[in-house]
């Protein structure tokens, strides 16, 4: 099942002109309870995940993100409910999954050539050799994340956001249907974080379906679907209709308040100072143009 | 000077002992590379005593030792992933009451032994100037196999130590292949231990992998760095046994952690070398 690439002139350079809700979605979950053994992460919750856009999942800590990318990217099975992950015949490692790099080994004596080399292994499986294909798209991929020049270097020998960059490397290498990336930006530097952004907007363009988590609200508003969670589906779909105030209270437990473009924590403690400003942004706003690049 | 070396190696036990040494160097340098990348040392370290119940119950039936000990790595194995399952501990849990629990059984055992003393240290220690011929055939049979398990699997092998769960997105089967990795362990462990012994098996297993790990930038280099140094281990180990009158199995294995701290140490040094003279470097071109 391919996602339906539009071509309309102009379309690389704004967003999308597509309604994400026309077209069929990769992801399905009806009543979809998420556990691990006795303890339920996610309540029974009805969402879909478009295809061939940008979906973000945001919520607080605890609140089944992760746990949402690993039911799709099938680790955790459901406990109850029904979850649907790209419908009809799929392709061996159709899904690629960058984790949370505290996840990684990072002691390993291999170099960033072979950490993103890994990703052709779910198509070449364990015995076939390399060809000069999985070698293009593992250059393309590092290219793409600026991490060409460290191909021999280790990863105990690189920075955090440097580390990050070939996890995400390693992912695009997969050249899959549907990538999914648990935090894929959260406390890196500058320049990694806008290579990372850049790289996912490229995979996205390319008619990819990409479902990332995030603690950003501008990065949740920069996408084309959002999940709101707290441990369930809170809301479900395009920026505009999740990302408002009585919602994100919802899901937060605090009060949000919206103030001239601006969403806003409404903190008692700071009332004086005209509350605590959270980082989000439209998507007019210059500002985000890192997003867009 | 010469006749040091070639003296000792020109008796027939001796040869025996060195070729025993040099396939076990080999077998447990294969495996115990990924011991040491993924930090099992500690399941290996309870694998190669978990055997010793196995070992005396055979010798006590009359079956063969080997058999013995497989089915002492077995009763581990399950033991450990029963605990860590129905218990709901932390594997290493499992693991500690298992190592003790198999290990005070098997003494329990010998202890009922008239020849108590010289059977558990054999069993311990090894008996690698009692290598036989026999034995080295199973022994060479152990070596190939761990060489084509660890050439076929490497793919499966690197993806699970980097993560688990990025193996299990790969179609990797990670739980297949550290059922691989557990069972290529076992086989190292119980061809190996004849020769130097089940507690001096694990030296092997992990000193030669730990001191390649400071030396060797990717796992097959680590893999050769290890064998080298643990075959070196072995040859250097024989000697001085010979010559000094020591125990041969844990003069082996003492070579072998010598190595691994001589090597730390030199390393630290070149550091400190390069750094220092790096440092002057940078103030001759400031001044």
């Amino acid at each position: 099942m391919l996602p339906i690439v539009f071509h309309a002139p102009g379309a690389e350079l704004t967003r999308p002109t597509v309604a994400p809700e026309v077209r069929e979605p990769v992801v399905i979950a009806r009543d979809l309870v998420l556990a691990y053994g006795e303890r339920v992460a996610l309540t029974a919750s009805d969402f879909d995940i478009p295809a061939g856009g940008l979906t973000a999942l945001i919520g607080p800590n605890g609140s089944g993100k992760s746990t949402i990318l690993n039911a799709i990217a099938g680790l955790l099975e459901p406990n109850s409910g029904r979850l649907a992950v790209l419908a009809g015949p799929r392709r061996l490692a159709a899904i690629a999954y960058v984790l949370q790099s505290t996840a990684v080994n990072e002691a390993m004596p291999v170099t960033v050539r072979e950490v993103v080399g890994m990703g052709r292994y779910g198509s070449l499986g364990p015995f076939r050799r390399f060809t000069a294909q999985d070698r293009a798209l593992c250059a393309v991929a590092m290219e793409r994340l600026a991490i060409t020049e460290l191909a021999s270097r280790h990863l105990d020998e690189l920075s955090g956001g440097q580390r990050q960059r070939v996890f995400v490397a390693q992912g695009l290498a997969q050249a899959a249907d549907l990538l999914l990336l648990d935090e894929p930006i959260t406390g890196l530097d500058l320049p990694s974080t806008e290579r990372i952004r850049s790289a996912i907007q490229a995979e996205r363009r390319r008619g990819v379906t990409v479902v990332l988590t995030t603690h950003e609200l501008a990065d949740a508003a920069a996408a084309d679907w959002v999940l709101l969670l707290a441990g369930r589906v809170v809301a479900a779909g395009p920026p505009d209709e999740v990302l408002v105030p009585g919602r994100l209270s919802e899901a937060y437990g605090v009060t949000f308040l919206a103030h001239g473009g601006r969403l806003m924590i409404d903190d008692p403690a700071h009332r004086s100072g005209g509350g605590l400003a959270i980082e989000t942004r439209h998507r007019a706003d210059p500002d985000l143009e890192g997003w867009q690049a | 000077m010469i006749e040091w070396v070639t003296d000792p190696f020109s008796v027939h036990f001796m040869q025996q002992a060195l070729l025993g040494g040099l396939l076990a160097a080999v077998t447990t340098s294969l495996i115990g590379t990924w011991v040491v990348i993924r930090g099992m040392a500690f399941m290996g370290d309870a694998l190669a005593h978990g055997v010793l119940p196995g070992i005396a119950m055979a010798f006590v039936l009359g079956f063969d030792l080997t058999l013995g000990a497989i089915a002492g790595a077995l009763v581990m194995v399950a033991g450990i992933a029963f605990v860590h399952r129905k218990g709901g501990l932390r594997e290493d849990t499992g693991i500690g009451l298992l190592f003790v629990g198999m290990l005070a059984l098997g003494v329990i055992i010998v202890s009922r032994l008239p020849s108590f003393t010289t059977s558990l240290t054999t069993f311990l220690f090894g008996d690698i100037l009692g290598v036989r011929s026999s034995d080295l055939l199973v022994q060479a049979t152990a070596a190939a196999i761990a060489l084509a398990g660890v050439a076929l699997l490497y793919r499966p092998f690197l993806v699970l130590s980097f993560n688990e769960a990025k193996a299990q997105v790969l179609c990797l089967h990670p739980r297949l292949a550290h059922l691989a990795m557990l069972t290529l362990l076992t086989l190292a462990i119980v061809t190996s231990f004849r020769a130097v012994g089940t507690l001096l098996v694990f030296g092997l297993l992990i000193a030669p992998p730990a001191t390649a790990s400071l030396l060797a930038r990717s796992v097959p280099t680590m893999m050769l760095t290890g064998a080298a140094l643990g075959s070196a281990a072995v040859v250097v180990g024989l000697l001085l046994s010979w010559h000094l009158g020591t125990a041969a199995g844990a003069t082996v294995a003492a070579v072998a952690v010598a190595a691994f701290f001589a090597v730390l140490f030199g390393r630290d040094v070149a550091d400190r070398v390069s750094r220092s003279r790096r440092g002057t470097d940078e103030t001759d071109g400031g001044a």
